[in-house]
């Protein structure tokens, strides 16, 4: 059950590590704004994995988990699907923040006749 | 008896009403009546006052006191009290000083005509009367006193009442500082008696306060008035040095001729009857605690005044001045009356010399008024053509003041009776001061030769007055008599002079006799003690002087030179021995330039050493306490630069520098500020996690 090759939690978190790790490697190295921003659905989505995958950790399956615990959830009559809501709030999340994203960078380059971010140092201290 | 005291009250009050109604309202409301006004309100109050005299006579000469507490001194009820006496010496005096300022009040609406500051002069010289009543009214030592200084004051106004000139300006400082002078002895002696005696100095007369009842305290603690003690002696001499000062007597006597200043009315009461008076007064008033050796004082003093006095009046020619010495003079005779325990005569000198000086006074005020204020009798001759009443009321007092009598009859004008009287007492006191010997024959041959001096005087001044040729046409033939109000004055003055001696000789010097006697002051023995005594006995020298026909030979000689002019005499002072006296008699005996020399110089060389003190140790000090704080507020302000100002500035620096320094974190490229959001993020994780870990 516990073997390397099965797949558990432990994966799910290293996947989400590297999805994170990879995302914030964008959001450091990219100029273009655009860029950055795939780099930041990145991180979204890392935390997104991390959330489904804690979901089935925090409500096993009777598969998974045995009888007593689901049987005792299902009793309760609360769903066992709290990481799933909220990974869709965190869909709706980005999409939204990608199109406001999306505006600022019009406006950006409106301004600045570029979206390149190092040109927007207007606020430097 | 009631009625005697409200009498006296409202006679003493009633000038002070006017003088305080004149001067608020009299430029504003009464205007040139205000001369009239303020004479009846005088009349007014001579009439209290000789109604008070007939019902006094009339309820057989009591001694009346009335008081009302005054000034509180402490918790325990002391009191200084204010009040009335009512007795011989003070009634007389009450109705000779409102009938002689009636008169001048009278004389001055003439007189001040034109004067720009007419209701003014009324004013002052209402409440000159007041001070002066409020003198002789009064019923303990501590209002005595305040009546004396108000005097003093207000005679210092009158003087100065023409203090636009150099003159009188001069002259009322001078006799104000004279009186202070002699204030100090008062002082000295009232203290003297104060440390001896105790608080009952300060009580009125019915309760022990004036010195009758002094007398009585000193026997009571067993001095003796003939043989005392020291201090009473200098008590006595230290009170009397006011009255030296008030009357002008030697050696403070050089602010009276000075006076003359001040307009005439003012010489001829303030100067003449009352004011100076008022020194002959309080010797009379002290003189119950006198001891010899004080009365000695007092007799050496009025010798050495009459004699000295007399021979300035010889040889001054201001018309004033000579009336000045001659006052002078006729001042000393009272005080040597006083001194050699004549007192009734003293007191009754004073009375007519009140009169007949008062109404000289005048009429040398109407002749100034006539001859256009030329005072110098260099410039008269010649005026009784166009002054006739005023030079008969002028022959008149000046017979008077000569002691002028039939001679061989106990008949004459007034001052021949009360001189007389000191004469005679002078007489006695020198056969009976036998620890002088032949000395003391001084005390009664000097009056009686300057009794003969002063007819020889007299009649000099009225000779180059109105006798003889004009020696100023000009101011002659501008020349005219006086007003009526003016005549009127000196002619009722003159009758009085003439008459009153013989009246009063009936009357009021009795009165004063037996005010003597119940006094118990027996020691010395009055001249009419004497007499009694004595018969005629005393009488062999001076009666063949005084009343033959010495005055009448001194007067002739006197007229007979001066209708002259100065042609005889100033022939006569050319001879030697004569010029060094009359230099000597004109320059007043130097005693102004003594006083210059010795009391200024002094006073100078005082204030100069003063003003070094001040300037160089008190100023030094000040200025040492402005430079210590000029330097401590120096190193407050380094200490405020330095100290609080750094904080203040360091306080901004930091902020900006440390602001400075952080704006550099603040470099405006975003992907710096998200490494070090993630660096932080991991940052805290890692913390969060060795934290749970541990």
């Amino acid at each position: 059950m516990n073997s390397f090759l099965q797949i558990g939690l432990g994966h799910f978190v290293a996947l989400s590590l590297l999805v994170l790790a990879a995302g914030v490697a964008t959001v450091l190295t990219k100029r273009n704004a655009i860029g950055i921003l795939i780099g930041v659905e990145l991180i979204l989505n890392a935390a997104g994995i991390n959330l489904v995958a804690f979901n089935a950790l925090a409500w096993p399956t009777s598969a998974e988990a045995g009888a007593a615990v689901s049987a005792a959830a299902g009793a309760l009559g609360q769903p066992a699907l709290d990481g799933m809501v909220f990974t869709i709030f965190l869909i709706v999340l980005a999409a939204a923040e990608a199109a406001v994203a999306l505006a600022i960078f019009l406006n950006f380059y409106n301004n600045f006749n570029s979206i390149d971010v190092e040109k927007a140092n207007a606020m430097r201290g | 008896m009631d009625q005697i005291k409200w009498l006296i009250v409202t006679a003493t009050l009633l000038p002070l009403l006017s003088s305080a109604a004149v001067i608020f309202l009299g430029k504003r409301v009464f205007g040139r009546a205000t001369g009239w006004l303020a004479t009846a309100v005088m009349a007014g109050s001579f009439g209290c006052a000789v109604a008070a005299l007939w019902a006094w006579m009339a309820a057989g000469h009591p001694t009346i006191v009335w008081t009302v507490p005054w000034i509180p001194l402490n918790a325990n009820g002391s009191w200084l009290y204010l009040g009335v006496l009512i007795d011989s010496l003070g009634i007389e005096m009450v109705v000779m000083v409102t009938l002689i300022s009636t008169l001048v009040h009278l004389y001055s609406i003439g007189y001040m005509a034109g004067d720009s500051r007419f209701e003014r002069f009324f004013s002052y010289l209402s409440l000159f009367t007041f001070a002066m009543l409020s003198i002789v009214t009064a019923n303990s030592i501590v209002q005595l006193f305040v009546g004396w200084e108000l005097v003093g004051l207000t005679s210092y106004l009158l003087i100065g009442f023409w203090f636009e000139k150099r003159g009188p300006q001069l002259a009322c400082k001078k006799a104000f500082v004279m009186n202070r002078i002699g204030d100090t002895g008062f002082l000295i002696g009232f203290g003297i008696l104060f440390y001896k005696l105790g608080g009952q100095l300060l009580l009125p007369a019915a309760d022990g306060g004036m010195f009758v009842a002094i007398r009585q305290l000193i026997e009571a603690q067993g001095y003796s008035i003939t043989n005392p003690p020291l201090w009473l002696t200098i008590a006595g001499i230290g009170l009397f040095c006011g009255a030296i000062g008030k009357s002008a007597q030697f050696p403070l006597h050089t602010w009276l001729p000075d006076a003359m200043e001040g307009p005439t009315p003012v010489s001829s009461i303030v100067h003449s009857a009352t004011m100076v008076a008022a020194g002959v007064y309080l010797t009379g008033r002290i003189y119950p605690i006198l001891t010899p050796q004080a009365h000695l004082f007092v007799a050496t003093i009025g010798l050495v005044t009459l004699v000295m006095a007399a021979g300035m009046a010889l040889v001054m020619t201001d018309i004033k001045r000579v009336l000045a010495y001659s006052t002078l003079s006729q001042l000393g005779y009272m005080v040597l009356g006083m001194g050699v325990g004549a007192y009734s005569f003293a007191i009754f000198h004073l009375i007519t010399h009140a009169f007949f000086k008062c109404c000289l006074f005048q009429c040398a005020g109407s002749v100034i008024h006539a001859a256009h204020h030329e005072q110098d009798m260099k410039h008269y001759g010649g005026l009784i053509r166009k002054l006739p009443v005023t030079a008969l009321c002028y022959g008149l007092c000046m017979l008077a003041i000569a002691g002028a009598s039939i001679p061989y009859t106990t008949w004459g004008l007034s001052g021949f009776y009360s001189k007389d009287g000191i004469v005679a007492g002078a007489v006695n006191y020198g056969s009976a001061l036998s620890a002088l010997g032949t000395w003391a024959n001084v005390f009664w041959i000097a009056p009686l030769a300057v009794a003969y001096v002063t007819p020889f005087y007299m009649a000099r001044s009225f000779a180059l007055t109105f006798l003889g040729r004009p020696r100023a046409q000009h101011l002659f033939d501008h020349a005219h008599e006086a007003p009526l109000t003016m005549l009127a004055s000196q002619i009722v003055l003159a009758t009085m002079a003439v008459v009153s001696g013989w009246w009063m000789w009936q009357n009021l010097a009795v009165e004063s006799e037996e005010w003597f006697h119940s006094a118990g002051v027996s020691w010395v023995q009055s001249a009419a003690a004497i007499e009694a005594h004595h018969g005629h006995a005393m009488h062999r020298v001076h009666e063949a002087l005084l009343q033959g026909w010495g005055w009448l030979a001194s007067l002739g000689l006197g007229l007979l030179v001066y209708s002259f002019g100065m042609k005889i005499s100033s022939q006569v002072v050319r001879l030697p021995l004569i010029h060094t006296l009359y230099t000597w008699a004109k320059n007043k005996y130097y005693f102004d330039e003594l006083y210059d020399g010795v009391a200024v110089n002094i006073g100078k060389a005082l204030a100069a050493l003063a003003g070094g003190f001040d300037k160089h140790l008190i100023d030094g000090l000040v200025n040492f306490a402005g430079r210590a704080g000029r330097d401590t507020a120096h190193g407050v302000g380094r200490f405020d630069l330095a100290v609080v100002d750094g904080a203040v500035d360091g306080a901004a620096a930091l902020a900006q520098d440390g602001g400075r320094w952080l704006r550099t974190s603040q470099s405006g490229r975003v992907r710096g500020y998200v490494l070090l959001m993630f660096v932080g993020l991991i940052a805290g994780t890692l913390a969060l996690i060795f934290v749970a870990l541990r």
